[in-house]
């Protein structure tokens, strides 16, 4: 049976080492700015940025479900979302849990997960970042 | 200055028997011989095509346009830029002119997608966006949703923008979608990303056009020239944070035309603009100044982007109506 770690990531360098998952992203400590994914070079004043820990929870700004064919072996129907990172200043885009689809509203606190989620590049099984209603919303 | 002297076009719409080539080639003769001038007289060419790369493996399609049509020893740009293709090629031929490199420029713009399973258009398949699901309408759907929260724009009011394109297209012989739609039939339709029904999304085409550009010495013995006052072609970048109301390339792309133009919005009687979503041609009302930032729903329910209103807008019918090989000259 696949173990989860065997289960190659869709892109590399977004999630945080460790048993909690978080996004990851870059921040430059010259201008205050924070990048996801990471940026080789910061975009405001090119300097290098410091890998780090962009949190797991955040608050949908815009959010649609997309309702015809799903690409990438996703489930049909799926949402997807901006959303603002509470950790820090941000605007993300990002997959939401697919089992939600269609129950998101702008405004509602979300949390990080990570899962097997349709296809590849190669066409193989991966894990994918997605958002899904914070477990105590109440938070 | 620079103008157009000539036009060609063929009906877009599904043409599986035919290559991108041969729709090039019937656009280009018709344009050549709108403007009455020989293949010879042709200066140099930028043909556009998005997508012949990424779904036939196809390459310098440009020159093989013009080898088949027995135009030689000039230059030939191909121009992938993706919707805007045909848009930078017209520009890139312009500035040409300009520059004093030609006299006269040819611009295609041909594409096919009328392909099994083409499925939907995203960014490029190894962006994260795409990866973790951002595709075309999503994009759009996206930006409405939080128009439609921040001012009260409706989806009845997005839905007008289908039914004029409709009742513009009735009157265009080239549109793939000629019959009249209402509000509730745009609105019972079914949803693709929400709030856009299918028929708020435009529909993917085969097809073909060109422009023949020529300076404006050349162009002076033309009555039905028309003059090129501004061409603008311009990018953005991510910013944070992504202000997914106020598009901030469209204001600018917009400003730096009428400032070329030495017009403002109060002198625009005719726009034709890229509607690929309903809510994108508001958008666009907006950047251009046509209303008020918020009220570009508003501006289409009230009638003024119709023929007979305050700006028409994309009289032709748009690409809602005419469909959307990318990149053919707009």
């Amino acid at each position: 049976m696949t173990e989860q770690h065997d289960i190659p990531l869709v892109y590399d360098n977004i999630l945080t080492p460790g048993p909690e998952v978080h996004l990851q992203g870059g921040y430059c400590p010259s201008c205050d700015l924070y990048h996801f994914p990471q940026q080789d070079r910061c975009t405001e004043c090119l300097g290098t940025v410091n890998t780090t820990d962009l949190g797991n929870k955040a608050v949908i700004h815009s959010v649609t479900t997309i309702r015809t064919r799903a690409p990438l072996g996703l489930p049909s129907p799926y949402s997807v979302a901006y959303l603002d990172l509470k950790h820090v200043p941000l605007r993300v885009f990002s997959l939401m849990d697919p089992a939600e689809a269609g129950q998101y509203s702008i405004g509602q606190e979300v949390e990080l997960q990570v899962a097997p989620l349709g296809l590849n590049n190669n066409k193989e099984i991966c894990l994918r970042p997605y958002f899904r209603t914070c477990a105590n919303s109440a938070e | 200055m620079v103008a157009i002297i000539g036009t060609g076009i063929i009906p877009f719409g599904h043409h599986l028997e035919r290559s991108i080539v041969a729709m090039a080639s019937e656009a280009t003769l018709a344009a050549l011989k709108d403007a009455n001038i020989s293949r010879e007289t042709i200066g140099a060419c930028y043909f556009a095509n998005a997508l012949g790369g990424m779904l036939f493996g196809d390459t310098t399609i440009g020159q093989n346009l013009t080898a088949g049509l027995g135009i030689k020893n000039i230059p030939v740009v191909n121009v992938e830029n993706a919707c805007t293709s045909g848009s930078s090629a017209y520009y890139l031929a312009r500035l040409a002119i300009l520059a004093g490199e030609c006299e006269v420029a040819l611009v295609v713009g041909s594409e096919k997608m009328c392909v099994p399973d083409f499925g939907l258009l995203n960014s490029g398949t190894t962006e994260l966006d795409t990866l973790l699901g951002m595709v075309v309408p999503a994009s759009f759907a996206l930006r409405a949703q939080r128009h439609m929260h921040d001012y009260g724009t409706t989806e009845e009011q997005m839905a007008a923008v289908t039914v004029k394109s409709r009742a513009h297209a009735a009157l265009n012989p080239n549109a793939q979608f000629r019959k009249k739609e209402s509000l509730e039939d745009v609105l019972n339709g079914p949803m693709i990303a929400d709030p856009f029904t299918r028929s708020q999304c435009c529909p993917i085409a085969d097809g073909a056009a060109a422009l023949i550009l020529a300076s404006d010495e050349f162009a002076a013995k033309y009555y039905r020239a028309i003059t090129i006052e501004a061409s603008v072609l311009t990018s953005g970048i991510y910013d944070n944070q992504a202000d997914l109301t106020h598009w901030e390339t469209d204001y600018h792309a917009a400003d730096l035309a009428y400032e070329k133009a030495g017009i403002s919005a109060k002198d625009i009687d005719l726009v034709e603009c890229h509607d690929a979503f309903t809510f994108s041609e508001i958008l666009h009302y907006e950047a251009l100044g046509l209303c008020e930032e918020g009220q570009g729903g508003k501006f289409v329910a009230d009638g003024h982007a119709s023929l007979g209103g305050r700006t028409p807008v994309n009289v032709s019918g748009g690409l809602l109506s005419e469909g959307t090989p990318s990149p053919p000259p707009e």
